[in-house]
């Protein structure tokens, strides 16, 4: 792919500034398409739009959507499965938790889904995908770039890579997480080797949403409006006696660019003007709720506004023990949220166009090693098998695609790598992960890596 | 999906001029020395691998099958009627439902599709396999065909691989440096780009302006901008004598210690340096800054390349080669080289964790030295170059017997050690108050554990001693605290590792390797050399690794070094390429073999590196990759010719700048007189008719700033040292395995603070926010070239970050104090960003608008700003789901420096200090010519 070169619009930036400022941003605006500029996909597709639900620690399979009657009949025994990281005496673990089928279509669920069943005939529960790494930040780097190694462009650069973003005013690619980041960091949102318009803007949960978003309290827009200006002023300056260099342009572009960002990202994101019904739907009314609700709103009106990929990191499903207070606990925290999200996109009639997504890096093992001597009722880390989420963007509704073995500790059906999983999405995008490719370091490179396959049986 | 008829009776139809018999004998050519492989390489992976599910019911492995078809066709091959076959259209991409193979990447070149027409028309024969052979054989034994050259390795796992042929032009990098001659009396670099230009009808742009090029040559070889002063004594020079006064300067700059430290950085970004070892734990590398000290000492020293090469390849095993006594420590130091990677063994098993280890050093050291991407052929042989995946296991196996260790090493004279005994007592300071609160939770957890045994009438056994007991002989783990504690006490016992670990960055140590077998576990937290290493050490014979898989081993290889390059390592004809098998002596081997003066890979990759830091772009355009698919060479003479200069005069790089910067094509303009028709016949300026301007790095950025301002420290090496960062960032929690990583403290005072950025202590996890969004490189890849794109966060950190408000207004308070009127400040600001004078214009326009934004400031007063001496964290604790909350202390802030903020300074200095931020967000400052 090529993109074009940004014209140069010193004629533009020859207006002369303090009155050209408006009209030159207009005009920019009206011009040749940027880097971020929307694109055809590459052949149809109903997803426009992602909301992927990152559920960092990665949750356990069989206590929330793949139950195992057979692990607790297992329950406290010896497990002799090898090749997990766990050493010394294993034992099996069963859920602590009931489960029910709900929905027209029967999708299982643990006790503590309350809510969700209420969306069940829209999702769509995987549960082929086998992640192939054992510890979180590899796994966490794969599942979001598709290598291991954490130098890699994201799947959202990617999808903004491929078809661009409707507002140029927003980033094309949002991420939002708790106060901690994920392991791993902003490597998780990288454009790694994909020029750095792509790369994810994390929206802050406190403080400035973008650093260094806003001037400081004691600067005005207006102040901020005359700097510019003054800047233009010597810029052009500058670029007179530097002619054919369009770099200098692009740069002056970027300024007025962030300028209308400045004005556009605090409309975005102040949820006050949403109605107390839809926030309490959302459960910002209650503690445990309020963040998740928080992110899961704002990423429908981000998406709303034209933002092509937004990403949300919740953590804390790492349960190796208490699994029971652990998952219940994290469990309520998401499920309110993101059944209002699936809802709230439904009613709006955006959910066709919206592809939600709810996964971990990996799931969980049947089984546990002692920790501390003592029996941990937890689950270690699962390169083998997980389950996740789909909903909305053209994927089957009211579905279980795939199977675990007996006990949830392998993949046996429809079973899948991460590959394959990031070579479906971008086709439900619209993009062909082997068309889809950048040169870079000497060679064409793909999210893949070196292709996949599309599943098939994701698809509506 | 289309229908599809079956074509009923096939008649065989005679090409024009050519008989039957000759027919076929071209038909059976081309297959056994084309189609076949082309059906094997691309087809039969789907179609017809043995004993594989066969895709579309269709096996493309045998003329019947072929001509019976598949699920949806039958028409496939017709054969005399390419037009008619299936085949055909399916791999010309002409109908969408069978586009065959199916992936872009796999696609068939226009030759092959040539080929395959060309043998349906010929009436698709299919020879048996020993006519097959007759027709490979005879190829064979021609060493060149119109197909290009056989070039000899060490075999591929195939024959087909190992006897295909390249064209020239795709390997010339493998192929021996050729000196071209040049005309006595001409520059070579001016030559070589002259004769270019002159046959595109070009002529290069004039020489740049005196003050573009003292510019220039100041921010290649330091990194630096010169100061106004250092302008006019150029100036003053160049009119007397340009030429001398040019010369004098590249000197001048050469023998500056600052050069070292731009160069050094360029190493850095290949070798991929950081102070902490990523992945979960982002374990810190307490002494990893030896070696970034190492490299700036080595590019100041002028040392020769192929020293510096085989010191941080081997620089261990040269040590041990010396007489005890009289070991030179700088010599681990430099082997620090291998140990740059991101890597941290946590949660991985140990064979896992060695493989990702070899391959990451493996392929490091293969682009570093060699322009190889070595990944390529770990899994199979390589694609397109001459690189059996043999012999990336040869060099696997150079490196299997390297392991890490953090090793003692005596402190050198050369180091700046300022700052330790201060260090020392911070960090304990943190060590101690990590220990006492875990310690108090510890004892807390013990009382109750002492209740239980006590109300049992049993023994006492502490927490290690009653691990291993059964459950229901010990009391529950974390007994006697609630969960908060619980969550509280794990993370307190990480901190008590962290700063542990930290209090090692003041000893006499260095990030080091040594060889010998691997040991039984390994943590990333302390690497230590085993007292005693057995004699004679034998490893286990490395095996090459189908599709990289450990589980997947294969043949035997022994050490040994890429043998398309015909330089051989050894004197045993059978096996020129092969290293010594003794675990000792592997690393040199391999050392020596890059170092050596014929090895065109090693000469070619660094002249490159240092041509692209001089021009913006290199002449072979992946510096990292000199492969078929890496970009050729613009001017392969002029590279080959600086590659053999540079091995004749001893592998000096300052003898290499100074050739270069004195050609006229260095000194060019950025503006040419057809500017027009360049921009549409060379848009890459591929010809170098003029100067690419650049954007400043993130590191030439923030020096450039404390430059201006005065307030640059620039003494040299040490200790890694803490600019402040976005405070946002600073303090926000990151989360580490198990716990949360104690917050980023700065350096307490200004002078600490204000070294070059090549001395800021560099996370993986955390990069500067300010120095990311300027693409300072992720150290987890090696970076062969900076990106410099404008995107619009960097203009919301050069206007709004707390950064350059406070070097807009350090710069304000300096011209204050060195004038007192408004007129002369403005012209002193001015000077000091962009290293002129303002004219007239400029100077008006830009005194009236520090005039206004004194009437503004005086409205609208700033915020003090306060440092928190102690943060609150709250952190979900991962087993339980419980969200719990601890203090972490941050001394820094108790006794610190701040620099000079808004809410510090009078109006007329945040006025002038408004005008400094927008000089420093302007093209002219941003921009070198």
């Amino acid at each position: 792919m090529n993109f074009p070169t940004l014209n140069r619009r010193d004629f533009l930036y020859g207006l002369g500034s303090t009155l050209g400022a408006v009209a030159m941003t207009d005009l920019l605006a009206k011009e040749k398409p940027g880097p971020l500029a929307p694109r055809k996909p590459m052949h149809e597709a109903k997803t426009k739009a992602v909301i992927m639900l990152f559920m960092e620690g990665g949750p356990s399979q069989v206590d929330t959507f793949d139950p195992k009657p057979k692990l607790n009949e297992l329950h406290k025994t010896e497990s002799k499965r090898t090749g997990t990281l766990e050493q010394g005496y294993k034992f099996f673990v069963g859920s602590p938790f009931k489960t029910r089928k709900v929905g027209q279509s029967g999708l299982d669920m643990s006790e503590h889904w309350r809510h969700l069943p209420e969306v069940a005939d829209e999702l769509c529960n995987y549960r082929g995908c086998i992640a192939e790494s054992l510890n979180h930040p590899e796994a966490l780097f794969h599942m979001n770039t598709g290598s291991r190694l954490g130098a890699d462009p994201a799947l959202g650069a990617w999808t903004n890579y491929g078809l661009g973003s409707v507002n140029q005013n927003l980033p094309g690619y949002v991420v939002m997480t708790e106060m901690a980041l994920p392991q791993g960091g902003s490597r998780n949102w990288s454009n790694g080797f994909l020029p750095g318009h792509f790369q994810g803007t994390r929206l802050r949960p406190t403080g400035s949403p973008i650093l260094d978003l806003q001037s400081p309290a004691h600067k005005t827009r207006k102040h901020q409006r005359q700097a510019l200006d003054e800047l233009a002023f010597l810029n052009q300056r500058h670029m007179a006696r530097h002619p054919g260099h369009a770099d200098l342009a692009t740069r002056m572009e970027s300024y007025e660019l962030a300028y209308r960002m400045q004005a556009e990202v605090p409309g975005v994101i102040d949820l006050e003007g949403e109605p107390e019904k839809v926030r309490e739907a959302y459960g910002m009314n209650q503690k445990e709720t309020a963040e998740f609700g928080r992110q899961c709103l704002m990423a429908r009106r981000l998406v709303e506004k034209g933002v092509r990929f937004v990403q949300i990191f919740s953590g804390g499903w790492d349960s190796h023990d208490y699994l029971e207070r652990g998952h219940s606990s994290r469990i309520k925290s998401v499920d309110q949220p993101m059944t209002a999200l699936i809802k709230d996109l439904k009613e709006r009639g955006m959910l066709d166009e919206t592809l939600v997504i709810w996964t971990g890096e990996f799931g969980r093992t049947p089984d546990n090693n002692r920790r501390g001597g003592v029996y941990a009722l937890g689950r270690g880390h699962n390169a083998d098998a997980m389950t996740m989420l789909l909903a909305g963007g053209g994927v089957k509704k009211g579905a279980i695609v795939g199977a675990t073995d007996e006990i949830g500790a392998k993949a046996a059906e429809v079973a899948h790598p991460i590959r394959d999983l990031h070579v479906t999405l971008l086709h439900l995008l619209g993009l062909d992960d082997n068309k889809l490719t950048y040169f870079h370091a000497g060679r064409y490179k793909q999210l893949s890596q070196f292709g996949g396959q599309v599943i098939k049986e994701l698809i509506a | 999906m289309k229908t599809f008829f079956c074509s009923l009776v096939c008649f065989p139809i005679l090409l024009f001029g050519q008989d039957k018999a000759e027919q076929n004998k071209e038909g059976e050519r081309l297959f056994s020395l084309k189609v076949r492989s082309i059906l094997e390489s691309k087809c039969f992976a789907c179609h017809g691998a043995e004993g594989k599910k066969i895709k579309g019911e269709f096996n493309l492995t045998t003329r019947e099958g072929l001509l019976k078809g598949g699920e949806t066709a039958d028409d496939v091959l017709v054969p005399f009627h390419p037009e008619k076959s299936l085949l055909l259209t399916a791999i010309e991409w002409k109908d969408e439902d069978y586009e065959m193979p199916p992936k872009e990447n796999d696609r068939l070149t226009e030759k092959q599709i040539a080929q395959v027409r060309r043998w349906i028309k010929l009436g698709a024969p299919w020879p048996n396999k020993e006519r097959q052979k007759k027709h490979v054989l005879a190829e064979r034994s021609k060493e060149r065909t119109e197909d290009g050259v056989i070039l000899k390795t060490s075999g591929g796992l195939s024959e087909d691989w190992t006897y295909r042929r390249y064209k020239d032009e795709d390997v010339w990098a493998f192929q021996p440096v050729k000196k071209p001659a040049v005309p006595k009396g001409a520059h070579p670099v001016d030559f070589f780009i002259d004769k270019k230009l002159k046959t595109a009808g070009f002529q290069g742009a004039p020489v740049a302006h005196f003050r573009a090029l003292a510019k220039r040559a100041y921010y290649d070889l330091t990194g630096l901008p010169p100061t106004p002063f250092e302008i006019y004594q150029f100036r003053l020079a160049w009119d007397k004598d340009p030429e001398k006064a040019w010369s004098d300067l590249i000197d001048k700059l050469l023998a500056s210690p600052h050069y070292g430290e731009r160069w050094g950085q360029h190493w850095l970004d290949v070798g991929r340096y950081a102070d902490t070892g990523g992945y979960s734990n982002d374990y810190e590398r307490s002494n990893a800054w030896r070696y970034r000290d190492y490299v700036i000492r080595s590019f100041n020293e002028d040392k020769p390349y192929d020293e510096f090469v085989m010191e941080q390849l081997a620089g261990d095993e040269l040590w041990d080669q010396q007489p005890k006594g009289k070991r030179d420590p700088e010599l681990l130091v430099a082997s620090s080289f291998l140990r740059m990677g991101p890597w941290d063994p946590a949660m991985t098993l140990v064979p896992q964790a060695r493989q990702i280890y070899l391959d990451d050093v493996v392929n490091s050291v293969g682009q570093t030295f060699l322009s190889t991407t070595m990944r390529c052929f770990k899994c199979h042989d390589h694609k397109f170059d001459p690189l059996p995946t043999r012999d990336y296991y040869r060099m696997y196996a150079a490196f299997a017997g390297t392991q890490l260790a953090e090793r003692p090493a005596p402190f050198l004279k050369s180091e700046n050690l300022v700052g330790l005994q201060q260090g020392r007592s911070a960090t304990k300071r943190l060590l101690a108050f990590a220990t006492e609160k875990h310690n108090a939770l510890y004892n807390k957890q013990e009382a109750a554990a002492r209740k239980w045994f006590e109300a049992r009438g049993k023994k006492y056994l502490d927490e290690n001693a009653r691990r291993s007991l059964p459950d229901e002989e010990k009391p529950p783990r974390l007994v006697g605290l609630s969960p908060v504690e619980q969550g509280r006490k794990k993370v307190r016992r990480q901190d008590e590792w962290i700063w542990k670990r930290r209090m090692e960055r003041y000893q006499p140590m260095v990030q080091g390797v040594y060889n010998g077998p691997t040991p039984k576990s390994l943590n990333a937290r302390s690497m230590r050399m085993p007292k005693k290493l057995p004699a004679n050490q034998k490893l286990a014979a490395t095996r090459i690794l189908l599709g990289g898989a450990l589980e997947a081993p294969d043949e035997k290889v022994t050490p040994g070094v890429l043998s398309a390059i015909a330089v051989p390592v050894s004197k045993n004809e059978e096996d020129p390429y092969a290293l010594p098998d003794k675990l000792s002596d592997r690393r040199l081997g391999l050392a020596k073999w890059i170092a050596h003066p014929k090895n065109p890979l090693t000469s070619r990759s660094i002249v490159n590196r240092v041509w692209q830091h001089h021009f913006g772009k290199p002449l072979a355009g992946n510096p990292n990759n000199f492969g078929a698919k890496g970009a050729k060479p613009t001017h392969p003479e002029l590279l080959d010719w600086l590659a053999a200069d540079f091995v004749e005069n001893g592998w000096k790089f300052k003898r290499l700048h100074r050739l270069i910067m004195t050609s006229q094509v260095y000194r060019q303009s950025d503006s040419h007189p057809q500017t027009d028709k360049l921009a549409l016949s060379d848009p890459n300026n591929d010809l170098f008719a003029y100067r690419i301007p650049r954007r400043i790095s993130a590191e030439e950025l923030r020096d450039s700033l404390l430059k201006a301002t005065g307030e640059l420290n620039d003494a040299i090496g040490g200790l890694p040292v803490r600019p402040e960062i976005n405070m946002e960032v600073a303090l926000q929690p990151r989360m580490i395995q198990f716990s949360i990583a104690p917050a980023y403290q700065p350096s307490p005072t200004p002078a600490e603070r204000n070294r070059r950025t090549i001395y800021a202590y560099r996370v993986r996890g955390q990069a500067d926010p300010f120095l990311e969004i300027f693409n300072q490189p992720n150290p987890n890849d090696s970076c062969d070239e900076r990106v410099s794109e404008s995107v619009a966060p960097q203009a919301f950190t050069l206007l709004n970050s707390s950064i350059m408000s406070d070097r807009a207004i350090a710069l304000a308070l300096r011209a204050q104090k060195e004038f007192d009127n408004l007129h002369l400040q403005v012209k002193r600001v001015v000077q000091l960003a962009f290293g002129r004078v303002p004219d007239k214009v400029e100077w008006e326009r830009l005194k009236q608008y520090v005039t206004e934004m004194q009437a503004y400031h005086a409205q609208n007063k700033p915020v003090p700003i306060k440092y928190p001496t102690t943060i609150t964290r709250s952190l979900v604790e991962e087993l339980t789901g419980q969200p719990f909350e601890y203090e972490e202390i941050l001394p820094v802030f108790e006794n610190y420096h701040a620099d000079k903020k808004p809410a510090d300074v009078s109006v007329n200095t945040r006025a002038l200090a408004d005008l400094c931020l927008l000089l420093f967000n302007s093209n002219e400052f941003m921009y070198v010519y």
